[in-house]
């Protein structure tokens, strides 16, 4: 897709406007993203887009939408405040206290036996617990050995995934084994998403093939997020990685644009 | 950025509060002179309501149609250029000098929001990382009208294949192999009516 070391002309203007193939599309932003001369193009065709917006019958904003903007300007920040307080209801003592008093053994008997009962089933669910942790811890050792050999592979692919444009805050890290189909991602800086979005992973394989899925993931508080070995094919060569923010149960094919995006180098580079 | 040559306002007082240069935009003459976007954006990241109302007036429009042309839908399109321009009063940083000139980075986020809108994606592109070479002073309503009486006929002068791909592919958001597959020409053929219809434009307006 492009002539020599930089980008061609005509798929750059097609960068500009997002209507380049996600894999193509990977590999030119990765390229933009570290060539200053086709950083300057990429701005001079999106100045041409600029014109060219211009080119629309003009019409006024509809009415009423002047004011509605003016109504957000002037409305104050929404901070959400505590409601006040609900006051308790000072408890109603009488002189008839006596009169009680055997009420209150029996309920006292009867807390004691459903505090029993609930002791019982608290050891229940410990050991129900304890049951499951030892599966668990099982299967994450299973896992952390096979996350050890994929490190430490010397056949492994080791991909640095940064923005797919000029910001680089958000970024990732892929290692892909690719005879075992075996990858690891870890990606740092990403924005939260809303609960109807994910952010996926892609594997661009090298062979020309459609992206394939790599997994879904959602960062954490800190932006920061791993997925560990996805179910892949084996012996798919990678030519790229990508990230996209699809809906939240995923999808089969990649939508643009590509948030983050990385070449893949030879095993060992 | 360029900033609007006729603005009235002296370097060394452009630091004042909004309401100053909204009160010196005037000209001693009775003829009033809008101040430069840069100036106003100064305004509103100090929270000034009338500079950001200022650049509403001046661009919503703008904005509406752009988003109106991709949508064509009014209510859609008047939630794109709200949020966008609610979005700069914000978030006054988003743009940014070096940027171009914020009309044509305000046409640019609005269309590819737009575009977003349509596919019925989340609005991933983020409006910070569109750095464009400035595009005329569209802040100048004279100078903007005039930009656009040529970029229509520019564009109206164009053969036909190159009107229907860029049109394709700008405001409709296909990628070039779905223009492809409408127009039922070659991939490689579609690639370079859009570079060359952009080249005219860009050539034509450089003049």
């Amino acid at each position: 897709m492009n002539s020599g070391q930089h980008i061609s002309q005509e798929d750059m203007a097609l960068q500009a406007m997002h209507a380049l193939p996600f894999e193509e599309a990977v590999v030119t932003a990765t390229h933009v993203a570290e060539c200053a001369e086709c950083r300057a193009e990429l701005a001079e065709l999106l100045g041409d887009l600029a014109w060219l917006s211009l080119s629309v019958e003009q019409r006024p904003v509809p009415l009423g939408s002047r004011e509605r903007f003016l109504h957000r300007l002037h409305a104050p920040n929404p901070e959400a405040k505590a409601p006040p307080p609900v006051p308790i209801a000072a408890a109603h003592t009488g002189s008839t206290a006596a009169i009680w008093l055997g009420w209150l053994a029996a309920a006292a008997m009867a807390l004691l036996a459903v505090s029993l009962a609930v002791r019982v089933n608290q050891l229940k669910q410990k050991l129900h617990t304890q049951t499951e942790n030892i599966a668990t811890m099982a299967g994450e050792s299973a896992q952390a050995r096979q996350v050890f050999e994929l490190l430490h592979a010397p056949a492994a692919q080791h991909v640095l995934l940064t923005a797919a444009k000029v910001k680089s805050e958000p970024s990732g890290r892929a290692i892909y084994l690719a005879d075992r189909g075996a990858l690891f991602f870890q990606g740092s800086g990403l924005k939260p998403l809303t609960k109807d979005w994910t952010y996926e992973l892609w594997l661009i394989p090298a062979n020309g093939g459609a992206p394939i899925p790599a997994g879904l993931f959602c960062p954490d508080a800190t932006g920061s997020a791993e997925v560990v070995l996805p179910p892949l094919p084996k012996g798919v060569a990678a030519k790229a990685f990508g990230v996209t923010v699809e809906k939240a149960e995923g999808s089969a094919t990649p939508t643009a644009p590509i948030l983050l995006a990385g070449t893949a180098a030879n095993p060992g580079e | 950025m360029s900033e609007n040559p006729s603005n009235p306002i002296l370097s060394h007082e452009r630091s004042t509060s909004m309401s100053t240069v909204h009160r010196d935009a005037i000209a001693q003459a009775g003829d009033p002179v809008q101040p430069g976007d840069d100036l106003l954006l100064e305004a509103v990241r100090a929270q000034d309501q009338g500079a950001m109302t200022t650049l509403f007036d001046r661009y919503g429009g703008m904005v509406f149609s752009v988003a109106l042309r991709v949508l064509k839908d009014k209510a859609q399109a008047e939630d794109v250029m709200q949020d966008i321009l609610f979005q700069l009063w914000k978030r006054p940083e988003l743009f940014a000098r070096g940027k171009g000139s914020l009309g044509g980075w305000l046409l640019v986020v609005a269309r590819n929001r737009a575009i977003d809108c349509l596919r019925r994606r989340k609005p991933t592109d983020a409006p910070e990382d569109v750095v464009l070479v400035a595009s005329g002073n569209l802040a100048n309503e004279t100078e903007r009208d005039a930009i656009m009486e040529k970029v229509r006929a520019v564009l109206e002068g164009l053969p036909w294949e190159q009107q229907k791909s860029i049109e394709l592919a700008y405001f409709e958001g296909l990628s070039h192999a779905e223009i492809a597959a409408t127009t039922g020409d070659p991939l490689g053929t579609v690639k370079t009516r859009i570079r060359m219809a952009l080249f005219t434009l860009r050539k034509a307006l450089q003049a």
